[in-house]
């Protein structure tokens, strides 16, 4: 009468799972209500106290019984699992309705959480009897298959037979009848759930919630699967006599549904409670990659958002433009000082004998530091994104200490310049004696400090060519970083080919003195400008640190290279500074690494912080929105901020359209920024991207921005 | 001070979770990874630059894998995504104090018996890339187009069941999301509950 079904792939699973679930049972010829498996004992029931008649209450069920730490699985069974379902066979006329499903507990397993059952369960289900109804016995016939897990899953599944006298009381099982229908979950008076989508999380607000819950933790359970994390803590709290909790949302989200019905339980309740709780803002839509991948340079491919202004580039114009934007690095205030000194002490190595070979070698050898510096801290991004990390072009500046040994650097430098010490006081004259006698290790040096003080001026060009080249395989990508060194060394190491470009240069005199001592000067601005980056990364304590440190650095700078010194008072200074110096980095070390809590949206409060829920509501408001993905150590993103971006035009058009203004400040690490710049096609600030209403995608506009192309753009006029 | 307890009791409770927390999106860049394969090479993501790549997450112990491979469903689509050129990496994130562990071995020698054709098998006992990618049940599929940006994420097919039977009549996701990105058009489906066993992350994670 009774079988279970055993079908040939269940008893490969078991055999499969090798040895660790044992085999299949197989069904012993009894009763036909009940299955038993090593995991369960199943048993189909029925609860009919006043026969099957119509109007009279009729209710079946499926009782599993589990072993101890065996579970079966809710309507929503969480990160994995199935639910149990049930196929009825009923006489003509009787239909059943839904499971009732009892209000179910959390099952963690390792990272993940399930929702399900343990100890003995009933699904109950509701019989409906028409008023026609007559028929001497009713036999039901159960197809069921459950999901059974501990460790291991087991599918099982099981046919139920059952039959009932319609005139007499069937009511074996009322105890667990009764006992699971007052723990299903019920809805509660003036009680409402609602939930608003925001920043990655659905936040959650129940009112009107049972005196006895109040101040009492809350479990939550929600019937709609895969749209926040199930594992997520519990943060929920009570104020007021409202329970609120935040709930991330699933990184891969299934479903964004306008309510979802969920159960809230708490220790000491039977019952859950049960919401159809509305959300009350739009979802951000499910993610879909919107543009094809376009082929191009091979196997390779970039995928950009389909503008006109963002079409990708090949690889020889990538290449192209690192070598321009390589070679407008050396008219940036942080390399012009340095390198412009160098060259003009060609002039007078020049008119010296055999001074062409030896320039020209030294210029390239000049060129070989300035590639390889660039080609190492390309090589070793790449490998860190190849290891998991979400960075981009300009990561290096991320650090608050490689910032504060940039800001050091470029004070020892300007000191320098401005006479304060000489290089050859403070060096062991071995050291001085080694650079004279190895010219070309001198000038390879000079090229790696050239990288080390052009790291933190991006050049206009650069951030479409670095975005390709983070998409490109390894050996093209590091071609593109060789293409920018080589482009920074060209003017270097033409002057060095060709001295008579040296030569054109005003006679050395006097003046070149005085030259040297006014180059001091952007060395110091470009320190302040480091001051104020490390702000934004470590705060005002970080900031006043570093200064304190600059200041026992110059003063170590003067006390043992200033040549106005005497060995005496430079013995004694000397001793202060050690200890100055000690002093300050024990105090400031601790500040440099602490990074600020929040960064403060400096300019305005239109200024929102970006976030994909952000952009995909504003957009479903029929809202413009304009992006400006920006850092504090990025030269042009501060240059467009204080003009474009502050132009009247244009803030005025922002007003007038109600465009919403989102802000990405990507000063520190972030990972989420990092990849929407991937998305985009870039992997460096600056980044301006315009939605337009009604446009499909964003149109990404160029790195130095006009107040016409912002207008243009965000009226939605074509490029 | 109370207060300062419990945002400190929150922030780590949101740390000991921030693995899933972070787990990859649909529409960004996927996660990088290297892992070393059951012969014992290192395979990395950025070997296939340029190329689409199906990640699916594995574990010969469960009834799920078994129902797909029993049924020849999961060789068929490595083999017909192969054919177009697309990279198949199946992966194992079952820890090594899971019943169901399989040595490389061991693995290998199972995936030859059932004649599956991935590019390659990777071990990933500690977990590492399984939580980078959030995977959760075996199987898992993602795919990820010659961008490296992830374009599905979710179950084999549409059909939530453990019977082979109803895989005739369920939607395949990986081979409609890999025809629809391999002829240039937007994945259709591009997210769905992956359904099937527990990943067997190390209980200590």
């Amino acid at each position: 009468m009774k079988r279970l079904s055993v079908t040939p792939w269940l008893f490969a699973a078991a055999l499969a799972s090798a040895g660790t679930a044992q085999a299949q049972a197989f069904a012993k010829p009894d009763a036909g209500a009940v299955v038993t498996t090593p995991q369960v004992r199943a048993e189909l029931v029925a609860h009919a106290p006043d026969g099957i008649t119509p109007g009279k209450p009729v209710w079946l069920g499926l009782k599993i019984e589990h072993q101890p730490h065996w579970h079966t699985y809710w309507k929503n069974p969480g990160d994995s699992g199935l639910p149990t379902t049930l196929k009825w066979t009923l006489p003509a006329g009787l239909t059943a309705g839904d499971v009732v499903w009892p209000t179910p507990s959390r099952l963690p397993i390792g990272p993940l959480m399930n929702y399900g059952y343990e100890g003995t369960l009933l699904l109950p289900v509701a019989l409906n009897v028409p008023a026609d109804f007559d028929a001497p016995t009713v036999r039901l016939k159960l197809e069921a298959e459950w999901l059974v897990c501990k460790e291991v899953c087991i599918p099982e599944s099981g046919e139920f037979t059952l039959e009932l006298p319609t005139g007499a009381s069937t009511a074996m099982h009322a105890a667990l009848f009764d006992k699971t229908r007052s723990a299903a979950p019920r809805t509660v008076d003036k009680a409402e759930a609602t939930a608003e989508v925001r920043d990655g999380a659905l936040i959650v607000k129940v009112a009107g919630l049972p005196a006895a819950w109040s101040g009492k933790k809350i479990e939550f359970f929600p019937e709609t699967a895969g749209v926040v994390q199930n594992a997520a803590p519990n943060n929920g709290r009570w104020s007021g006599g409202v329970w609120t909790t935040t709930l991330p949302l699933d990184a891969q989200r299934s479903a964004g549904p306008a309510t979802m019905p969920v159960v809230l339980t708490t220790a000491g309740e039977t019952a859950g409670a049960w919401f159809d709780m509305k959300v009350t803002t739009p979802w951000p839509p499910v993610a879909q990659v919107a543009a094809a991948p376009l082929p191009s340079l091979g196997n390779a491919a970039v995928t950009t958002p389909a503008s006109p202004g963002a079409a990708p580039l090949g690889l020889a114009a990538a290449l192209l433009l690192a070598l321009m934007g390589g070679a407008l690095l050396n008219l940036m205030p942080c390399v012009f000082p340095v390198l412009s000194l160098k060259v003009l002490g060609f002039a007078s190595a020049a008119s010296r004998p055999d001074a062409r070979r030896k320039l020209l070698a030294g210029g390239l050898a000049y060129t070989v530091g300035v590639v390889l510096t660039f080609v190492a801290l390309a090589a070793v991004l790449l490998a860190l994104r190849a290891g998991g990390e979400q960075l981009g072009w300009g990561f290096q500046l991320q650090s608050p200490v490689v910032v504060a040994v940039l800001a050091a650097l470029f004070t020892l430098i300007g000191l320098n310049l401005a006479g304060v010490f000489e290089l050859g006081t403070v060096l062991p004259s071995t050291w001085a004696a080694a650079r004279a006698k190895h010219p070309l290790a001198d000038s390879f040096l000079t090229g790696v400090l050239a990288v080390a003080v052009a790291s933190p001026c991006t050049a206009p060009f650069m951030g479409a060519s670095l975005g390709l080249a983070m998409t490109l395989p390894t050996a093209q990508a590091l071609l593109i970083f060789a293409a920018l060194g080589l482009g920074m060394a060209l003017p270097y190491l033409a002057a060095s080919a060709w001295p008579a470009l040296a030569r054109a240069l005003p006679r050395p005199g006097v003046w070149m003195a005085h030259f040297k001592t006014v180059m001091a000067f952007p060395m110091f601005a470009t320190v302040v400008w480091l001051v104020w980056v490390l702000g934004q990364q470590a705060g005002i304590d970080g900031a006043a640190a570093l200064l304190a440190v600059l200041v026992a650095l110059a003063f170590t700078a003067w006390a043992l290279g200033s040549p106005t010194l005497g060995p005496k008072a430079r013995g004694g200074f000397g001793a202060a500074a050690a200890l100055l110096m000690a002093a300050s980095l024990f105090w400031a070390a601790p500040a440099l690494r602490q990074e600020a809590t929040a960064s403060v949206p400096s300019q305005g409060d239109q200024w929102q912080p970006w976030s994909p829920e952000r952009v995909a509501q504003a957009r479903a408001e029929g809202r413009p929105v304009f992006i400006d993905f920006t850092a504090a150590w990025c030269v042009t993103c501060q240059f467009n901020k204080r003009t474009t971006l502050a132009d009247a035009a244009v803030l005025a058009d922002f007003e007038s359209k109600r465009v919403v203004l989102l802000r990405a400040d990507w000063t520190r690490r972030d990972a989420a920024i990092s990849a929407e710049l991937a998305r985009l096609g870039r992997s460096g600030v600056p980044v301006y991207v315009v939605y337009a209403p009604g446009a499909a995608g964003p149109r990404v506009l160029s790195e130095i921005l006009s107040p016409d192309e912002v207008r243009a753009a965000i009226a939605g006029a074509p490029a | 001070m109370k207060r300062f307890l419990v945002t400190t009791a929150l922030a780590l409770a949101l740390a000991a979770t921030a693995s899933f927390a972070a787990a990859a999106t649909v529409g960004q860049l996927a996660p990088a990874f290297a892992a070393t394969d059951v012969n014992g090479k290192s395979v990395s993501l950025a070997d296939f630059k340029g190329k689409h790549v199906v990640l699916e997450w594995t574990n010969p112990g469960c009834p799920f894998v078994v129902k797909h491979y029993g049924a020849g469903n999961m060789q068929a689509t490595q083999q017909d995504a192969r054919a177009k050129g697309v990279v198949w990496l199946t992966i194992n994130s079952t820890s090594t104090d899971a019943g169901d562990y399989k040595a490389p071995p061991a693995l290998a020698s199972w995936m030859a018996s059932q004649k599956a054709a991935p590019s390659a098998t990777l071990m990933d006992a500690d977990g590492k890339v399984g939580k980078a990618y959030g995977a959760r049940t075996t199987p898992h599929m993602y795919v990820i187009n010659p961008a490296g940006l992830l374009v599905y994420a979710g179950a084999i097919d549409s059909k939530a069941t453990s019977n082979p039977a109803d895989i005739p009549g369920a939607t395949n996701y990986v081979k409609q999301a890999l025809a629809e990105s391999l002829t240039g058009k937007p994945v259709s489906t591009s997210t769905t509950r992956a359904y099937g066993c527990s990943v067997k992350y190390s209980s200590g994670a």
